[in-house]
């Protein structure tokens, strides 16, 4: 046996590359043995000032501008914005447009959440799926690329409406793409239910309960994982939400293994969703086929982006540039909870910890 | 599905990556990619310009006549270009084969020029763009187009409101 004195904390840096996406977050956490006992968050490594741009470009430019903040999202971000610009010049969407953006949005959901579920599985260490659940995601990626032309920034919005339009081909393609997807995810979330090496690494770990769940004022998967029954599409629908039977799942044990199956399970309702959107989609034009300045004044409008609620904040003036743009994003609201979630943790668990709030810093940092 | 069936498959299907660049990659149609200029059908109101969110485009005036440059390296193919274009002169390919040696960087420009004409009325010189008679009624007929093209701006719009209409 060594006698020499071998502290019992140590200092362990996590980051700020690699902790579960390459994303930069800095935690310094403090473990007792394997135990994390306290953590640090630091962040604010890839600050890119985009809402410093936003102001340098007139609103036209904005849209694509704002749908470069975060790859996973870019469907919310230039929705969004497009919303609180047609709610200061009191621009009204056509019907079929209304469809087309929720189409548009549904179908960034499905990809993101399979995205960040299988990330999950290739933390957990089980490789094997991971690719499999990756070439699950590529079905929804090829269809994005044939749909709107772009993988990641799809382009389909615009002030007034969306650019796209789809005939009974792509209608066809999308709901061929929709039936695999769904056969998959339903195997999926099988194997979540009963896979032992899945259940042992994510039951009853990084657990946020519902009084820290409403603390942290958290959004998204995390919130209803944690027994908050909230989604922005049932509370305040925008796009065609209204009129879409939309299923909020929520779970209420807040685990890493809750949040992803209520991930999983709304893949299923997005696909419900598109499926309707598809079959109800009315005729008419997609957008108000004009660019009109919008007037001096300032709208708040949010929407349900797959990570949770994002919020603009527009003002604009008498120039083609807004005056300000402001926009709070899901991560902002639920990093904060890592600390609750990451207490007592494993140091072992800490990445698929971090990995089950789906942190998008390159939103939150912009 | 049980690992094992999915494994089975696999083998059955095989790998499923593309063979690039041994084999074609696919390609969809409404891939947005390298940028197209058509010079002949460009109304000039430089609104690609305006929307462009990168700056990639370009106008300049010539002795020529007015250049167009859409530079591919500056370009993130937005598409906002070709949405706004109201003649469709922008256009998107799905050719996406943009790399290139680092000698040729300032050549992956898409150019166009819009040349100069003299006007058939008065003789000044002015651009040779496409009209703006999208919203023309009753549509000019292939002759009168090609009458008002040859045109300034301002026997353009002589022309257009001296234009016979019939009842």
């Amino acid at each position: 046996m060594s006698t020499h004195n071998v502290p019992e904390t140590f200092s362990i840096p996590v980051g700020p590359l690699h902790v579960a996406l390459e994303e930069p977050m800095y935690f310094k956490i403090d473990v007792k043995g394997e135990t994390v006992s306290h953590i640090d968050i630091n962040a604010g490594h890839a600050h890119r000032g985009i809402e410093y741009l936003t102001t340098k470009r007139t609103m036209y430019q904005n849209v694509v501008l704002t749908e470069r903040i975060c790859s996973l999202c870019s469907n919310s971000h230039p929705q969004t914005f497009a919303m609180a610009a047609e709610k200061i010049a009191g621009i009204e969407v056509p019907e079929r447009g209304i469809y087309l953006r929720t189409v548009a949005d549904e179908m960034k959901r499905v990809t993101s959440h399979l995205f960040n579920v299988a990330l999950l599985v290739h933390l957990v260490g089980y490789e094997t799926y991971f690719m499999h659940m990756m070439q699950v995601r590529e079905i929804g990626q090829d269809m994005l690329e044939s749909i709107f032309g772009n993988r990641q920034d799809i382009g389909a919005m615009c002030i007034g409406g969306v650019r796209y339009d789809l005939d009974d081909k792509s209608i066809a393609y999308i709901k061929g793409a929709l039936d695999k997807i769904e056969a998959e995810t339903k195997d999926i979330i099988k194997t979540f239910k009963t896979n032992g090496s899945i259940l042992r690494r994510t039951k009853g770990v990084g657990v946020l309960t519902h009084a820290d769940a409403i603390t942290c004022g958290v959004v998204g998967p995390v919130a209803r994982a944690s027994g908050i029954d909230y989604d922005v599409r049932r509370e305040a629908p925008y796009a065609a939400y209204d009129r879409l039977p939309l299923v909020v799942h929520s779970l209420t044990d807040g685990d890493v293994w809750s949040r992803a199956m209520v991930r999983l399970e709304e893949i299923l309702t997005s696909i419900d969703l598109l499926r309707v959107c598809l079959r109800d989609l009315p005729g008419g034009p997609v957008n108000i086929n004009d660019r009109p300045d919008i007037p001096p004044g300032q709208a708040v409008t949010r929407s349900e982006a797959p990570r949770g609620e994002v919020i603009y904040y527009l003002r604009t003036n008498d120039t083609p540039q807004p005056e300000r743009v402001k926009w709070r994003v899901p991560t902002f609201m639920n990093w904060d909870s890592l600390r609750f979630m990451l207490q007592d943790a494993k140091v072992a668990d800490v990445a698929m910890i971090v990995n089950s709030i789906d942190p998008c810093l390159s939103c939150t940092e912009r | 599905m049980n690992f094992l069936t999915i494994f089975a498959r696999n083998l059955k299907q095989g790998p499923q990556t593309e063979a690039f660049p041994l084999g074609p990659a696919f390609t969809p149609e409404r891939l947005r990619g390298r940028i197209e200029f058509k010079a002949e059908s460009c109304e000039g109101c430089r609104i690609c310009e305006r929307v462009c969110p990168a700056n990639a485009i370009r106008f300049a005036k010539t002795p020529d006549g007015m250049t167009f440059d859409c530079w591919h390296n500056t370009c993130v193919f937005c598409g906002n270009c070709e949405f706004y274009c109201p003649t469709d002169a922008i256009h998107q390919t799905n050719d996406w084969d943009l790399s290139h040696a680092n000698a040729d960087k300032f050549d992956m420009v898409e150019h166009g020029l819009i040349p100069n004409q003299k006007c058939a009325d008065c003789g000044a010189t002015a651009l040779n763009t496409a009209p703006m008679v999208k919203n023309a009624k009753p549509p000019l007929s292939a002759e009168e187009y090609t009458e008002l093209r040859a045109r300034c701006p301002k026997c353009r719009a002589k022309y257009l409101k001296n234009r016979k209409v019939p009842a």
